[in-house]
């Protein structure tokens, strides 16, 4: 893309430019559906209604399906069973979407105003401009963005009430500062993308930059082994969150697992071992790269495990104790709520965010100098063409429309608070791709086509 | 290869095949025994040796690029004028894929060359639009997909473990091996080296007799005949193909790609002779019609398959061939309970390409096969083989969870190949199946590949789970997840699931 230095300003805004508007032009439909866009979990319409609402801060008016994918089941087959017009809350009445992140009885309450943060997207994998874009938006909207396993950019320093630290098993630019900073520490133990199988970053991604931040040697690949070489029971878990609440004793504690077949026990014993979230990353999750195999065949949905973890927890009378985070294959406002019903308290954002900086979903993040729209890329030209505010006005008006979204929600089903919804399985109903909603619009299908 | 019964080896006979090969084995108690040789083991670590060897058919592109070209030049006019001649500017285009590249750039796109980030037609919708290419669909079957042969093009063009960024892309779950996920463990591993080159998994199966116990004389000597027993480095080995297309280059190539391997190679008996294809890893496949071609076997297979079962059969086989395993080859929903305890010790249970036998699919016939004879205590016993719709990496664990010991592959070898079905290719009978003029050095590292990159992906899922050794996940249903079973749990008490769900 780049030949001259000189020309090399010329040449990036030229093509910010032409990224913007196309950004803005192809959720209008005047050109229909990009038809080589796309696929079952990430329709085309729903990465041009991200696309939009990034843009306008509301939901699509156009026909645009923005609610749900085509995947044929999970989140995609599920919808909630709102009242009867006459019995849902009027626009007057105010609506929360406050969650607490700290249940723990006689500890420090933190809480934040809607119900998803930020998940860990690690310098190498995404960008330093992506990174920056998610800690503002994180700071305007009083939530958390997360470091992923790559370092702590000192660009990110200004906003570390709203950074959390992660710690993995390759130990990447963890350094006692960046722990110390951090209002929340997350463990990471298993990505749902490829659990069970730790990180790689490639060569190619591991830049002058990277490796200095990984203190590491430029252009030699990264490995995160699996698992963590010091934890091989719930007791050493323990002892990994005993040193970080020795080091910052305010910091609240997040695991981060998948979703193995005793998830249940494993949430258990998370909390026992201190654990204030338990962040569960179902096995659809995003990734920069990952096997393929892995992707669809190692671990179930988060749609399927939150149900058991929730129950086992209230069973074990400690549900109240710990907050869950969903995230992997979370894609929409409708996704958050339904996950909040099947047992979540909330949500944890990543390829959402990506779709509303501009991925297409192509699937080349890993292919030779990154992603071409600059976002999993650190290729240094790419990289310039997501400015970071732009990137953080995206992201909050993404924000705002998932929030109304969900007040929304809230509203037709008659509850005043977000809260009220969690594991309400009851308020869902569950229906085949193609059926109708109570609106009469069928399912997983918008009107663009 | 090793040929020799696990239980009876000497000292180092615990020891993982992976990792040890025995050039020569002894056998406690059986000086006398035909497959006793001297003693040292040899260590020697198991791994396929790959080696890129590109398609030799073209594939159809992936996308088609459109260019509207007098728009195209209507643009770099518009830009001629907007940036006051500055030429890189101008000249620099939105693919970094060298799509658009010198020496006309746009004007004669290079569509090999596209990836699909759609970043052009993002940028100029009224310039470029990016089509998925119809004739790329038109690959496989309806069974063995496009995205299937993609895959398994790229295995066999490279060994390597298919990599793609962003998450999973495809439907929630679905019918046969769609609707089942394998466990893994969030902080065991095998070893704490990491799954990077160091860690040992063995991939190994033992696909033979394998008695309950041993009997031993007065003397402390074990009575009888030693039970025959083939190790085979991966848990697959190579079915024969369709009718349509049985060319003796053809089965060269599978038959010398089973030994690189070290894996067994299904081959008609009447071909394994008019081919002269003997050798430790071919297993001559007898039928009714081709049982007169057995006399004119001049060597000693390990093992024979033989289509049906019938004592009679049996025995002239095992009269003739005494160091062979005799295996029935038998459609997958045969009553295997009354087979083994007519003595039947290794079944290749057998579906069409699709993986449908009598109405049902491989997944549930494979259970159902394998939780009868553990119910009648004789599972351990017995070697399940099984083959039909498995042709994708993972779904040789999968079977293997449901039951299998090893998996015979078909279809994907095939497409491995860049063999072409012309319709549907489900019936072995008559499968319409054509290969390209092959190249047997080529079709031999195709398959070596191919094998490579399952293999390492069973690792991954090895590893995942922390098992050390793939014999230990045979029939392990508590260490996989199916759909129904985990929405039943999930959706309990959700309105509206249910029986239509
Ligand atoms: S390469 Fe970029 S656009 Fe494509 S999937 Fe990755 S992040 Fe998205
Ligand atoms: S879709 Fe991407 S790879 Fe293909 S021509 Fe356009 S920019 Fe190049």
């Amino acid at each position: 893309m780049l030949t001259r230095r000189g020309s090399e300003q010329s040449i990036i805004r030229k093509h910010e430019e032409a990224l913007h508007q196309g950004y803005h032009r192809w959720p209008t439909l005047d050109f229909g559906l990009p038809p080589a866009m796309g696929d079952e979990r990430w329709p085309a319409e729903l990465i041009l209604a991200t696309w939009l609402q990034a843009e306008t801060g509301r939901p699509p008016v156009n026909g645009l399906e923005y609610r749900v994918g085509r995947s044929g089941g999970g989140f995609d087959a599920l919808d909630f069973r709102f009242l009867p017009p006459e019995q849902q809350l009027s626009e007057s009445v105010p609506v929360d979407t406050s969650i607490p992140l700290n249940r723990r009885p006689g500890e420090r309450p933190v809480e934040i105003p809607i119900p998803w943060y930020g998940g860990g997207m690690s310098f190498g994998s995404v960008s330093e401009q992506i990174m920056l874009a998610r800690a503002k938006a994180a700071k305007e909207w009083r939530t958390f963005t997360s470091t992923g396993e790559g370092g702590y950019p000192e660009s990110l320093v200004p906003y570390r009430d709203h950074v959390i630290t992660q710690i993995a098993t390759g130990m990447f630019g963890v350094r006692e500062e960046t722990i110390q900073w951090a209002p929340i520490i997350e463990f990471k133990y298993a990505q749902g993308a490829k659990p069970g199988l730790g990180g790689h970053l490639l060569g190619d991604k591991a830049t002058v930059a990277v490796a200095r931040m990984r203190e590491s040697v430029p252009w030699v690949s990264l490995f995160s082994p699996f698992p963590f070489h010091s934890v091989y029971s719930v007791e050493d878990h323990k002892k990994h969150i005993d040193w970080v609440r020795t080091v910052n004793p305010e910091a609240l504690v997040s695991v981060k697992v998948s979703t193995p077949t005793d998830i249940d026990m494993v949430a258990v014993g998370s909390y026992y071992a201190g654990a204030h979230i338990i962040h569960i990353d179902g096995g659809y999750g995003g990734t920069g790269a990952a096997p393929e195999i892995a992707k669809k065949n190692i671990a179930m949905p988060i749609e399927l495990a939150l149900p058991r973890v929730h129950r086992f927890l209230e069973q074990e009378g400690i549900r109240d104790e710990v907050v869950i985070m969903a995230s992997g294959g979370v894609r929409t406002a409708y996704d958050i709520a339904k996950a909040i019903a099947l047992g979540a308290d909330g949500c944890v954002l990543g390829t959402t965010e990506l779709v509303a900086l501009g991925c297409t979903r192509c699937g080349n993040c890993e292919r030779g100098r990154g992603c071409p729209f600059g976002l999993t890329t650190t290729d240094p030209e790419l990289s310039q063409l997501v400015d970071p505010d732009w990137g953080a006005e995206r992201l909050s008006r993404l924000y705002a429309s998932f929030q109304a979204q969900l007040r929304d929600i809230l509203r037709r089903l008659g509850l005043r608070s977000v809260r009220e919804l969690r594991g309400r399985v009851d308020l869902l109903v569950y229906r085949k791709p193609g059926d109708s909603d109570e609106r009469g619009n069928r399912i997983g299908s918008g009107q663009a086509r | 290869m090793t040929t020799a019964c696990p239980f009876w080896l000497a000292e180092r006979a615990t020891e993982d095949s992976h990792l040890v090969s025995y050039s020569h084995t002894s056998i406690v108690g059986f000086p006398g025994a035909a497959v006793v040789t001297a003693v040292r083991p040899t260590y020697r670590r198991y791994r396929i040796a790959i080696r890129p060897a590109p398609d030799l058919v073209r594939l159809p592109p992936r996308f088609r690029v459109k260019v509207e070209k007098h728009r195209l030049i209507g643009l770099v006019l518009k830009e001629l004028v907007r940036y006051r001649g500055d030429l890189p500017v101008i000249l620099s285009r939105p693919c970094v894929y060298g799509v658009f590249s010198r020496p006309v750039g746009g004007l004669a796109p290079k569509e090999e060359l596209c990836v699909g980030c759609l970043r052009c037609t993002v940028q100029h919708p009224e310039v470029v639009q990016i089509y998925p290419n119809p004739e790329r669909e038109r690959l496989g079957d309806s069974y063995l997909k496009p995205a299937y042969v993609d895959t398994l093009l790229y295995e066999a063009r490279t060994g390597h473990v298919p990599v793609r960024g962003a998450g999973y892309r495809g439907p929630f779950g679905g019918a046969g091996w769609d609707g089942m996920w394998t466990d893994m463990s969030e902080i065991v591993r095998p070893t704490r080296d990491g799954i990077h080159g160091r860690e040992f998994i063995s991939t190994a199966v033992d696909i033979g007799e394998k008695p309950p116990q041993l009997v031993f004389d007065e003397r402390g000597e074990p009575v009888g005949t030693p039970p025959k027993v083939i190790t085979i480095q991966v848990p697959f080995l190579f079915d024969y193909p369709p009718r349509s297309a049985r060319p003796r280059l053809l089965l060269e190539i599978l038959a010398r790609a089973a030994q690189e391997i070290e894996t067994l190679v299904m081959v008609p008996v009447d071909l394994v002779v008019r081919f002269d294809l003997a050798g430790s890893h071919v297993v001559p496949v007898v039928e009714k019609e081709t049982w007169r071609w057995l006399p004119r076997l001049s060597w000693s297979p390990r093992m024979i398959a033989l289509a049906g079962w019938n004592r009679e059969r049996v025995a002239e086989l095992e009269r003739r061939f005494p160091e062979s395993i005799p295996c029935a080859r038998v459609p997958m929903d045969s009553d295997v309970l009354d087979l083994v305890r007519q003595g039947a010790r290794v079944l290749h249970l057998t579906a069409d390409y699709h993986g449908m036998q009598g109405g049902s699919f491989v997944m549930d016939l494979i259970r159902r096969a394998h939780q009868r004879l553990v119910e009648a205590g004789l599972r351990e016993e017995v070697t399940l083989i099984g083959s039909g719709g498995i042709v994708m990496a993972e779904h040789v664990p999968k079977a293997i969870i449901c039951g299998l010991d090893a998996v015979a592959l078909d279809t994907a070898l095939w497409v491995a190949l860049q063999a072409r079905f012309a319709g549907e290719c489900r019936d072995p009978e008559t499968a319409p199946v054509s290969f390209p003029r092959l190249e047997p050095a080529w079709g031999v590292q195709r398959l070596k590949n191919l094998a490579a990159s399952w293999r390492d992906q069973l690792l991954e899922v090895l590893g995942a789970m922390g098992l050390r050794e793939v014999r230990r996940l045979r029939g392990e249903l508590g260490r996989c997840m199916f759909q129904a079973e985990l929405e039943r749990e999930a959706f309990a008490e959700v309105a509206g699931y249910g029986a239509d769900a």
